[in-house]
């Protein structure tokens, strides 16, 4: 990238608070999550706001180190690196949202937009039932986490979840979602 | 037993138990990597802890200001493992702190007290 469309880039991105693009590991979500709400608290966001946007924030970037297929090798602690995207910004509405981009693998596609829609047009009651159900039940087991990720996500969002799920190639897919906080 | 004390981190709590005065905490930020080799060694420290307790008030002063799904998970378990002892007569105190302006810590501190039935769990708020 050039100078100019660099700076094209940096004019375009009106309502951009952060963007990410490269390895995420923890020390990455605490860093960028340290700054993310260092600008809120800046903005005077309110309490509820800060947390509402850290919580999906989180959660995306933790999904990222967890799934994303472009990773990188353990370090000695066993700590993982895996590639990924991340935006927070304003949107035309003046509310927060946060995106996230990785690489998944193309046969996972089925099952992970089955996940989000499941939750996607639940009622906050509806959700909150759910979430509890699943956080007394054990995750699947294909899951690295506790399988609550987006559940949390859609209790913390003030829309509904929205993503996109692009074949890259013959195996990979490019898998993105916005949340709005 | 001895005491069971590990410092906070940008992503894990402080915890502090205390077999002495049966007074625990728990406290800060929780949202590691990986959540069982965190809470792993805890829930360890309080299972033995629970089993030779006798009688003595067991009092948790939690003050989470935010968890990740994860955690959520991990705190669950250590609910029902305070509510199991709860259920078979040992008296166990759960003061769940928030900041008042917390409103998403005090939504969290309802959902398990949701789940609890033989724990005494207080919302208690600070400004």
């Amino acid at each position: 990238m050039d100078f100019f469309s660099q700076k094209q880039q940096f004019l375009q991105d009106n309502g951009v608070i952060l963007y990410f693009n490269g390895p995420v590991s923890q020390d990455v979500v605490e860093g960028v999550g340290e700054a993310v709400r260092s600008k809120l608290r800046h903005e005077a966001a309110g309490v509820s706001m800060m947390q509402r946007v850290f919580t999906i924030l989180v959660e995306q970037m933790q999904n990222i180190i967890r799934y994303s297929t472009d990773r990188l090798a353990e370090d000695e602690n066993g700590a993982e690196t895996a590639w990924g995207q991340i935006i927070v910004g304003l949107d035309e509405e003046g509310g927060y949202f946060v995106s996230c981009g990785n690489k998944i693998n193309s046969k996972d596609t089925q099952k992970l937009q089955k996940k989000i829609e499941h939750v996607q047009h639940m009622e906050p009651e509806e959700l909150k039932k759910y979430y509890k159900e699943m956080r007394r039940k054990g995750p699947d087991s294909d899951s690295k986490g506790a399988g609550l990720g987006f559940i949390e996500m859609a209790r913390k969002a003030r829309a509904p979840l929205s993503f996109s799920i692009e074949p890259l190639d013959d195996t990979s897919s490019f898998f993105a979602m916005k949340v709005k906080a | 037993m001895e005491k069971y004390l590990v410092a906070a981190t940008k992503s894990t709590p402080k915890i502090s138990l205390n077999p002495v005065t049966h007074s625990h905490e728990i406290s800060g930020e929780s949202y590691p990597e990986n959540c069982s080799k965190f809470y792993g060694p805890v829930f360890g420290w309080i299972k033995e802890y629970l089993a030779g307790v006798n009688g003595s008030k067991v009092t948790f002063s939690m003050d989470i200001l935010y968890f990740n799904s994860s955690s959520s998970k991990a705190l669950m378990e250590l609910f029902e493992l305070l509510d199991a002892a709860a259920s078979s007569g040992t008296n166990i105190i759960v003061d769940w702190r928030y900041h008042e302006e917390n409103e998403v810590a005090l939504e969290c501190g309802e959902d398990f007290m949701e789940e609890v039935s033989s724990v005494s769990f207080n919302l208690v708020s600070y400004s």
